[in-house]
């Protein structure tokens, strides 16, 4: 049991950022971000059992973060006790030129409905038309598809 | 214009991956659910210590109704039983009072530094001090003194060393279950900060 704790956190530690960028695209604020990456994490530790390997790590932990996020609605109705787990980031209310240059990135998403916020993350993470539809459940094709109305639908924005 | 505000996207996105990836998860909480879990480690091993007190105390003094053992190895095991329950409670006293959930980690690291010290210090000192001579007393009791017709004084010796060193062993396991608990909440704190 320890062992797989271990290799959990370390999971963790290697995908991070991956599970905050998506939680944050998905919130409004720090506490729903924070409240998402918990819930990430629980998902992602309830689920690790079924990870059969036949995709990538980081695409299962895309498939969780983002199921997560979307289904947060239906999740905030039961109110689980949550063990406080964050990052000491706050991009909503940091003023540095960094902090900016995110919630410039944030406001421009999350004016996107939100299949198409995930689909932008991950072409934003450099993500192949392969993996975004392994996450998806579209074919790549589609996934170019998708990509270029939201590319422009934006342009318009 | 439009490329380069996908591009512009692009670094933004970067930034926010970089600035993450600087970044370590904080979990104060957990840390401290942790903690609490470690401390019953340490009193699992002051329970068994208070077990083996009460165990010598009602045995011993059964021992002295048939007079085989003398009176005064009898006070000096119960005296000697005594004194370690009161060094257990004093040791752990400290870690009994600490609230993991509330005191802050400074408090709980000096806390676990001092018992550890305290209880190697009864471990590498105290013990042999009281265990060499007791263990004198009880061969000298069991083996020469009380030997049943017909039995080696020395075999008799040979199975109570054994017998002492499988209870020393016991001893040893939960020293030093108490001892790695006190060392790894140090450590989890250290690595916190």
């Amino acid at each position: 049991m320890k062992q797989q704790e271990e290799k959990f956190a370390q999971l963790v530690r290697e995908h991070k950022s991956t599970i905050y960028t998506v939680c944050y695209m998905f919130s409004h604020d720090e506490d729903e971000v924070n409240d998402l990456f918990q819930e990430t994490l629980i998902n992602m530790w309830k689920g690790i059992d079924s990870f059969r390997e036949e995709s990538k790590i980081s695409t299962w932990i895309y498939r969780v973060a983002l199921n997560t996020c979307l289904l947060q609605e239906r999740k905030k109705k039961r109110e689980v006790k949550k063990v406080p787990l964050t990052m000491d980031v706050n991009f909503f209310e940091d003023n540095d030129a960094n902090s900016t240059q995110v919630r410039m990135l944030h406001q421009r998403i999350g004016k996107l409905g939100l299949v198409d916020r995930a689909l932008v993350m991950m072409w934003l993470e450099g993500m192949s038309y392969d993996e975004i539809g392994a996450v998806m459940g579209l074919t790549p094709k589609n996934v170019g598809v998708k990509l270029f109305r939201i590319k422009e639908q934006m342009k318009k924005m | 214009m439009e490329e380069m505000n996908f591009e512009e996207m692009r670094n933004q996105f970067a930034i926010l991956k970089d600035q993450l990836n600087k970044q370590e998860i904080i979990s104060d909480h957990l840390l401290r659910e942790t903690m609490k879990a470690k401390k019953s480690a340490i009193n699992s091993t002051k329970r068994m210590e208070y077990i083996c007190v009460a165990i010598c105390l009602v045995l011993y003094p059964l021992l002295g109704f048939d007079n085989t053992i003398s009176l005064a190895f009898i006070i000096a095991t119960c005296l000697m039983v005594i004194v370690s329950a009161v060094a257990t409670h004093y040791i752990h006293k400290p870690v009994d009072d600490l609230n993991f959930m509330r005191d802050d980690f400074t408090t709980v690291a000096r806390v676990m530094a001092k018992f550890k010290k305290q209880y190697n210090q009864w471990l590498y000192y105290v013990t042999p001090a009281l265990i060499i001579p007791w263990l004198c007393w009880v061969c000298y009791e069991f083996a020469w003194k009380n030997a049943p017709e017909g039995v080696n004084p020395w075999f008799m010796t040979s199975a109570l060393i054994v017998g002492v060193i499988i209870g020393g062993a016991i001893g040893l396991y939960y020293h030093f279950k108490a001892v790695n608990a006190a060392q790894d909440i140090m450590n989890q704190i250290e690595e916190n900060e």
